[in-house]
């Protein structure tokens, strides 16, 4: 059994895994600097890349002990490293250790798409996928409507004009006074609370699969200065079933224009109860599959890169020693 | 013992190898910057001109700064991985001693400052006394490249000045009347094979940044890419 080592580290996580190609994970192991950053209400790539390189050795060495490798000569395929795109301090890290490990080892090494890594995600945790896939990849950096022919296969339909999703969560969670990052704080609070207390618009900016969120934050604010009395939990959950309504309107309207057999949620805004729930009843709606990742897979991890490079290493072959980072790296531009 | 050198701390990337049979390649790799390009393609290219694959290598030894903090962050990263990577020793020196030891090398005696640009118009700088051997006096800082020739035209004592630190305000260290400038803008890979093979392999190297990341007074966010 061929097995291919995952490297990622373009944001705020250090995380190798280690995944046979079918598709079987052997090992995952994610470490985050996230604590560092939180006083500052978002990711300060000094911080981030400080800590990959001081992580990045002990994280990979797990990754392989956890597979039952041995770190000095592991056997490998071949090594998958996000080079794109993310925060170029970080993003070098992992670049320069993949290398490094494939020079040692004499294996290949592909730089990987880190947004295609997510695409991937599902097929590492479901079998069942079917294709044409419909994917909705929602994150703190990126919202996307992807529709997928087949794995490696894919056509971005839409995507933010503004601001991504994970950010308005962030903007909105700062604004009432909750802690960053701003998507499980609003999740969790929005669980006790009731949507709709509040009046928010729903952005349907575009008459396509385009999406907004930058008017969200605003609106939030107008509204609570507005009703001064909506308890905190009632904007919460007003706030996320507003993100979700656009979301889903987007999807559904995606699903009608294009014949799937599956929707799929990615990316770290993937973890949202609403969202999710929102995705399910779609799919049972259309009769189609619903995809949807397990926490842990949809937040940054080294599975899903090692996934997408074992794809990659075979469609395209292997990078050049050359290669470098592409921090501004769009999935359109992903063939 | 086989070794390999790294050297990323300025806008320089260099590497070398010596072998066990004393044969010793270093080679400036890029003067720009791309630390990322040519490093590691640049390293295979030395391992097969001194006729060695990567598992034939017994130690590596890498700057870990003060200097360029992605430069610094990219040769780590790529020591890290191969030491790990072929079970070998790693060893960390700094950019400062490789200044020092490369003016000893060239003949330079008696005081001398090793100045590394830092940006934001700072350096940072340690000095050593060179005899028979170099020995340092203070540990690494950072200053102002004013703040280095004001003290030391003060003091009057005779001292040489060299590092990329120089070459950037060349001016400034040309006018301690006291002070001789000595050209390395690449902090020196022949010492760093030296001293690499003279020092007990380290458990861990981290970059010595000698300065705080700018979180902490004015940081630039950016949202957080899940
Ligand atoms: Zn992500």
């Amino acid at each position: 059994m061929a097995v291919v080592l995952g490297i990622e580290t373009s944001c705020d996580e250090t995380a190798a895994s280690v995944v046979d190609d079918d598709f079987h994970v052997l090992s995952s192991v994610i470490e985050s600097s996230i604590d560092q950053h939180r006083a500052f209400g978002g990711v300060v790539p000094e911080l981030a890349g400080r800590a990959h390189v001081a992580t990045i050795g002990p994280v990979v060495r797990r990754a392989l002990n956890d597979a039952g490798l041995d770190a000095h000569d592991p056997g490998i395929a071949g090594i998958a490293v996000t080079s794109g795109p993310g925060l170029i301090g970080s993003l070098l890290v992992g670049l320069s250790a993949a290398k490094a490990y494939a020079l040692a080892w004499g294996v290949p090494f592909v730089g990987v798409n880190h947004l295609e890594g997510h695409l991937f995600a599902p097929l590492l945790e479901q079998s069942d996928l079917e294709w044409p896939l419909l994917t909705l990849l929602v994150s703190g950096g990126h919202s996307l409507i992807v529709l997928q022919s087949g794995p490696g296969h894919h056509e971005v339909l839409g995507e933010t004009i503004d601001d991504a999703a994970g950010e308005a969560y962030d903007k909105v969670a700062r604004w009432l006074g909750l802690g960053y990052p701003g998507g499980p704080e609003i999740d969790r609070l929005a669980q006790q609370g009731t949507p709709g207390k509040l009046k928010l618009p729903v952005s349907m900016t575009g008459t396509d699969f385009d999406l907004s969120f930058s008017g969200l934050k605003t609106a939030v604010v107008r509204a609570t200065q507005k009703q001064r009395d909506v308890a905190v939990a009632d904007v919460a959950a007003s706030f996320q079933a507003a993100v979700a309504e656009q979301l889903l309107r987007k999807l559904r309207r995606a699903m009608e224009k294009y014949e799937v057999r599956g929707v799929a949620l990615a990316g770290g805004v993937a973890a949202n109860s609403a969202l999710r729930a929102g995705v399910i009843r779609l799919a049972q709606e259309f009769g189609v599959i619903s995809h949807l990742p397990s926490m842990v897979m949809c937040t940054d991890n080294a599975a899903m890169i090692a996934a997408a490079g074992i794809y990659r290493l075979k469609s395209d072959g292997p990078s050049p020693m050359e290669l470098s980072a592409r921090p501004n790296w769009q999935l359109e531009d992903v063939t | 013992m086989n070794l390999l050198a790294i050297e990323t701390a300025t806008q320089a990337c260099g590497a070398g190898v010596r072998t066990s049979g004393d044969v010793e390649v270093t080679r400036v790799l890029d003067l720009e910057r791309r630390h990322t390009e040519v490093l590691v393609s640049g390293i295979a290219t030395l391992l097969a001109e001194t006729g060695l694959v990567a598992r034939d290598i017994d130690r590596v030894v890498v700057d870990i700064g003060p200097g360029l903090f992605t430069g610094l962050r990219v040769g780590i990263a790529t020591a890290i991985g191969l030491a790990e990577g072929l079970g070998c020793g790693l060893v960390g020196v700094t950019s400062l001693e490789l200044l020092a030891h490369g003016a000893h090398d060239a003949g330079v005696r008696g005081m001398v400052v090793g100045v590394v640009d830092g940006r934001r118009g700072e350096v940072f700088v340690q000095t050593f006394a060179l005899g028979d051997d170099v020995q340092a006096r203070g540990g690494p800082s950072v200053a102002t490249p004013r703040d280095v020739v004001i003290e030391w035209a003060t003091n009057g004592a005779s001292v040489t000045f060299t590092g990329d630190g120089v070459d950037r305000y060349n001016a400034d260290f040309n006018a301690v009347s006291n002070g001789q400038i000595l050209a390395q803008s690449v902090p020196s890979l022949h010492a760093a094979l030296r001293l690499g093979a003279s020092r007990r392999p380290q458990e861990s190297v981290a970059p010595l940044y000698l300065r705080e990341a700018d979180a902490v007074a004015n940081f630039t966010t950016r949202e957080r890419p899940v």
